[in-house]
């Protein structure tokens, strides 16, 4: 039987007054891999800051259960601790803080060097974090950050934005490690929830369900590629008056 | 010897700044109050010695006093000045010849309220290199005194000096250093300074006179808890042709006042000159002036500075927190960054040493 790690209902969030969330559901078993679309200002990258409690983001009504346990009081620590790990879109820059020292602080991965290079970031460990790296450099330092944290919950906010092919080529092969895809199927527990405007994750990674947003809300799920060629095809209002359950 | 005069707090200050006679050195002077306790160096190419005996020694160095330290500076320099007791120290490295491991110097107060007026001479001659690490502290048991303190270096072409300072005072202490330092022709200083633990005030300004081809680097990593008054600046005066000065400071007020100050004066064509003043308040009660000032007096010289002041920001502390560090530890990891002081060009095992410095000084004041 199916295992929920993630199960949100009625999820309504505000950013400075202004609601962002407005009833929002979403349902993650364990192993499977959650893409999320939408249009900009949808509330995609609210939805993740939410779930790990970020500043700004004030949860008004509505229940987030993670492992069985409701979350919505925990700080932001605990909520990272209990094994969600964020990949954030803009990561900032921290003066005095080496990688090095910030992975030494947070690792729980028994083979972290090999990730270092499979990722390409030997040069950066020494470099004050996420200070001076281009695109492709920070996205590739989140995904390791997320490697060393080996959160059960995997949520990335647009792995491919301002990435260059062999980028994306380099972050998937990491993603695909933390979810465990070196693993037979059975043997796999990790989860992701994933952000795409481009859809070009989809090339990389198994994705098993897709959901668009709009609005505050999920009003469709389905097949992933095939809600993104629609997306693609038609823009998303044609998919808004399809309803839910896309394809399925 | 040391241990049969000092008594137990003394020896605890002494390790505080880093006073270890068990690690690999060529020299040291220790001073305390009034007394020098310990003079003496190992190297027949370096001289280590009380003013007052190298003053009766070589009569050209009576030239040398107050010459970069001027007596009309003001009223702390007139004192050491009037000062009739000469304390401090001589030590000269011989020309081209490199003392390879650090003199250890320390400066101790040891009987409450205690004023102690020192002057020191520190001249290496052409193509020499010379490490200086100089502790100023008090006994464990005193928490009043002043400290009046006078160094003049001198630094002649083509020679290397480093200067690492750690000022560790007791918690009602003043103190008023008044440096400065000729750097010839292709020639180095580096001065580093750490105080990282309460004291009641400390003033100083020190000044580079920089000539051609030559550098002089500052840098300085402090911390002010509540009721400490630290006004700490540094001045370098460019006066040739590829003069280069560097500036750099790092300060944490956690509810104390600190005043950055830093002014590099370019003189001549041709020089360059860079400051860095970064400041950050750990709440609200902390007080942090930030004044990094540049003078040009020729239009071909390159002069910059940047500066900036500030608590934490929400989005680090929440990136840290998102990765699973607790608030607390987020703080910490971002402060002893902030600290983290890496001096290009320093020797392996000097850098060491202040990184122990500093975190020695970080667990003693929970930092």
């Amino acid at each position: 039987m199916d295992r929920t790690i993630l199960d949100i209902s009625s999820l309504f969030v505000t950013v400075e007054e202004k609601p962002i969330l407005k009833g929002l559901d979403l349902h993650i078993n364990e192993a499977e891999v959650h893409i999320l679309f939408g249009p900009n200002g949808s509330g995609k990258s609210t939805l993740l800051s939410s779930l790990m409690q970020l500043p700004g983001y004030s949860i008004q009504s509505g229940e987030i259960k993670f492992k069985d346990q409701i979350i919505n009081e925990l700080k932001t620590d605990e909520i990272a601790k209990m094994g969600i790990g964020l990949s954030f879109q803009h990561p900032p820059a921290i003066h005095g803080v080496t990688l090095s020292k910030f992975l030494e602080k947070i690792n729980q991965a028994d083979d972290l060097e090999n990730q270092v290079k499979e990722l390409a970031l030997e040069d950066f460990l020494y470099r004050d974090l996420n200070t001076g790296f281009s695109g492709g450099e920070l996205k590739r330092a989140e995904i390791l950050k997320l490697y060393a944290q080996n959160p059960d919950l995997v949520l990335i906010d647009e792995p491919e934005s301002g990435v260059d092919l062999e980028n994306i080529a380099i972050i998937a092969k990491a993603i695909n490690k933390i979810l465990q895809y070196d693993k037979p199927c059975k043997e796999r527990k990790k989860s992701a929830l994933i952000i795409t405007h481009t859809g070009h994750i989809l090339d990389y990674v198994e994705a098993d369900i897709g959901h668009i947003i709009i609005d505050g809300k999920i009003v469709c799920s389905g097949n992933p590629r095939t809600l993104m060629h629609a997306i693609k095809q038609n823009g998303y209002s044609s998919l808004t008056t399809k309803g839910k359950d896309h394809d399925k | 010897m040391i241990n049969e005069i000092l008594d137990e707090g003394a020896l605890q200050a002494l390790k505080n700044v880093a006073f270890d006679q068990s690690k690999d050195i060529d020299g040291t002077f220790l001073a305390a109050d009034d007394r020098v306790v310990q003079s003496r160096s190992i190297s027949d190419d370096l001289e280590i010695l009380p003013v007052e005996a190298a003053l009766e020694k070589y009569q050209w160095l009576r030239k040398k006093l107050f010459s970069l330290v001027p007596i009309d500076k003001d009223e702390y320099v007139k004192r050491v000045a009037a000062n009739e007791k000469k304390l401090g120290y001589f030590i000269r490295v011989k020309e081209g010849k490199n003392i390879f491991f650090p003199i250890q110097t320390c400066y101790l107060i040891n009987n409450n309220n205690f004023t102690q007026m020192t002057h020191n001479i520190v001249i290496c001659e052409k193509n020499s290199q010379l490490h200086l690490i100089s502790g100023c502290t008090t006994n464990a048991h005193i928490t009043k005194g002043t400290h009046l303190g006078v160094t003049e270096y001198f630094i002649n072409e083509g020679a290397l000096l480093t200067t690492t300072m750690i000022h560790s005072w007791g918690s009602e202490v003043e103190v008023y250093p008044r440096s400065g330092a000729q750097i010839g022709k292709n020639a180095k200083f580096i001065s580093n300074y750490i105080a990282l633990t309460k004291v009641k005030k400390i003033q100083m300004n020190p000044a580079a006179y920089i000539y051609s081809g030559g550098l002089a680097e500052f840098y300085s990593v402090v911390y002010a808890p509540k009721g400490s008054q630290l006004d700490l600046g540094s001045q370098a005066f460019l006066q040739g042709d590829g003069a280069t000065a560097n500036i750099v400071s790092r300060s944490v007020s956690n509810g104390g006042d600190i005043i950055i100050r830093g002014q590099i004066t370019g003189n001549e064509a041709g020089a360059r000159g860079s400051m860095s003043c970064n400041g950050l308040m750990l709440d609200k009660n902390s007080q942090i002036h930030a004044i990094p000032e540049l003078v040009a007096n020729d239009p071909n010289l390159d002069l910059s500075h940047e500066a900036s002041v500030g608590m934490i920001s929400r989005e680090t502390l929440a990136y840290l927190m998102a990765s699973g560090i607790n608030e607390e530890d987020a703080r910490g990891l971002v402060i002893e960054g902030f600290l983290d002081l890496k001096v290009p060009g320093l020797p392996d095992y000097l850098q060491r040493q202040i990184d122990d410095m500093i975190k020695k000084c970080r667990a003693s004041t929970a930092i």
